[in-house]
């Protein structure tokens, strides 16, 4: 998707929020938009998402299935979670069954549960934020646009915008995501576009953006920990898979092995002393990081 | 787009928006027909005219009840052009049902007879003709609540403004003797046609002009809410 020469203002004789912006994200690719309070992140991602009609220039090669989680979810609607998130994936284009499942699926995921029957003014602002996470993600999309996802999620939930966004990029899609907290560290690969002034402009890394993968093993209980602590350093955990070792090599017991991919970038660990990285046999994100393989 | 639809009736029923016009027309039809009877045809023409500004009220609070942030969620899901042809079709379907309760209301309080005036319609002709007079009024009705929505007219006092002016204009422009009739759709029209023998070009005409009025509104409706898109 590209954004071609895009100038935006809200009111006619107003000023412009954007001017000239001019960037493109890939098929795969993930884009982080930074930048100070108030100078067009959210205009910038809702032109994106197609919420926002430029004023000047275009918006080309937009996929045709767009997931928008706004900074704030509209809670202020009569219905509860499940009615609410069915309806959007009927709207999505779901059968009532496919939608039924999908809800199922993403209310555990989001561990919304239990709020299925809550209705939606009633909701924390995590839980609401939660709920705009689920309706974007039903059917998965083209183009995923987060607008500060992070904002109001406890500690635990904020490991799942990760997940869902190498979901997305995993299935082909791309994926906008705009933040001020500094929580995009979690996605070392991602381009950066950093809006000041109405101008975007993508931001080089200075160092390399090279990996490696360094395969380590940890007992299985501690795996789901391991995993989100490695997440929250920058590391891209790709895999997990169990295996039994005996006696003296390892603690009794099953062991998990998972590759990490170190990152060297900026925004990342240094890279350790890492071996020669063994391939992985499991399949790259196909399960969950407490089953057997972790994204 | 129909789930999308559903779920604007389903607001608009669950916060109660529905019941104060249900509440303001069922008064107004109380009243209208308190009189005594009348010929059904005639009747109906003036139910109308009482229910257009209600309609269009209606469509305001159908349109207005959902959040912008949802509207725009919705814009994201189903397109553009679905999203704003939905909430025209949700208010159409709530103005269908008001119509019902209009055509059915007189029979229950015994405001129309039955008793056909010598050169007057027969009762079926007269039912027929208050039903075109109502559905004439709908769509300029439910447009003119759309051109007085929230998502046209940003604010509150914008929106009661569109919907007084046009409700107020559409009756004064379309008294008799009016020299700008046609800025107007023609509700006052039919429902001066029902008071006796409608001719059939009578009836091509008028709803030539509903239909003419809605497309010219409609469009405007489109390009407002593009130009604040």
């Amino acid at each position: 998707m590209r954004l071609e020469n895009v100038w935006l203002r809200y009111h006619r004789r107003g000023p412009w929020v954007l001017r000239g912006a001019d960037v493109a994200v890939d098929a795969g690719e993930a884009a982080v938009v930074q930048g100070r309070n108030g100078v067009g992140k959210s205009t910038l991602l809702q032109v994106a998402a197609g919420v926002l009609r430029p004023g000047r220039g275009r918006v080309v090669e937009r996929p045709t299935r767009v997931g928008w989680v706004p900074e704030r979810f509209p809670a202020d609607q009569p219905f509860n979670v499940e009615h609410y998130l069915a309806a959007m994936g009927t709207m999505a284009g779901l059968t009532k069954a496919e939608a039924r499942r999908a809800v199922d699926d993403w209310t555990e995921r989001l561990g919304l549960t239990r709020f299925r029957q809550v209705r939606l003014p009633e909701l924390s602002k995590g839980t609401a934020q939660k709920v705009g996470l689920a309706q974007a993600m039903l059917r998965r999309p083209g183009l995923l646009v987060l607008d500060e996802p992070w904002e109001g999620l406890d500690a635990a939930s904020r490991e799942l915008v990760p997940e869902v966004i190498d979901e997305v990029l995993t299935g082909g899609g791309s994926v906008l995501v705009s933040d001020h907290r500094g929580e995009t560290v979690r996605l070392p690969g991602a381009r950066r576009w950093v809006v000041a002034d109405g101008v975007v402009s993508e931001e080089t890394p200075t160092e390399s953006q090279a990996y490696a993968v360094v395969e380590i093993a940890v007992p299985a209980a501690r795996v789901a920990g391991t995993v989100a602590r490695l997440r929250a350093e920058g590391h891209q955990v790709r895999a997990v898979r169990s295996e039994v070792r005996s006696g003296s090599e390892h603690p009794p017991g099953a062991s998990d092995r998972f590759g990490i991919a170190g990152g060297v970038s900026s925004s990342g660990p240094e890279q350790p002393d890492a071996a020669e990285p063994e391939p992985i046999a499991a399949p790259v994100g196909s399960a969950d990081p407490d089953g057997q393989v972790a994204r | 787009m129909t789930a999308l639809v559903r779920l604007r009736l389903a607001g608009f029923l669950r916060t109660g928006r529905a019941v104060a016009p249900l509440l303001a027309g069922l008064v107004a039809l109380g009243i209208l027909y308190g009189g005594g009877r009348a010929q059904p045809a005639e009747a109906y023409g003036v139910s109308a005219v009482v229910l257009f500004p209600l309609l269009a009220w209606q469509t305001k609070l159908l349109l207005d009840v959902e959040p912008d942030g949802q509207r725009r969620l919705a814009q994201v899901v189903v397109g553009v052009p679905r999203e704003r042809l939905a909430g025209l079709l949700a208010a159409v379907v709530a103005g269908l049902g008001t119509v019902v309760v209009a055509l059915a209301f007189p029979w229950l309080v015994g405001g129309v007879t039955t008793v056909v005036e010598p050169g007057g319609p027969s009762v079926g002709l007269g039912v027929a003709l208050g039903l075109w007079a109502h559905l004439l009024a709908v769509p300029p009705a439910v447009l003119l609540g759309a051109l007085a929505s929230r998502a046209c007219t940003g604010s509150a006092g914008y929106g009661v403004a569109v919907l007084v002016l046009g409700g107020v204009g559409t009756i004064v422009l379309g008294l008799s003797g009016s020299a700008v009739p046609w800025l107007m759709p023609p509700i006052m029209a039919t429902a001066r046609a029902t008071t006796g023998a409608v001719a059939a070009p009578t009836i091509t005409l008028l709803t030539c002009w509903a239909v003419v009025w809605s497309a010219v509104a409609l469009a405007g409706y489109l390009w407002w809410r593009r130009s604040r898109a």
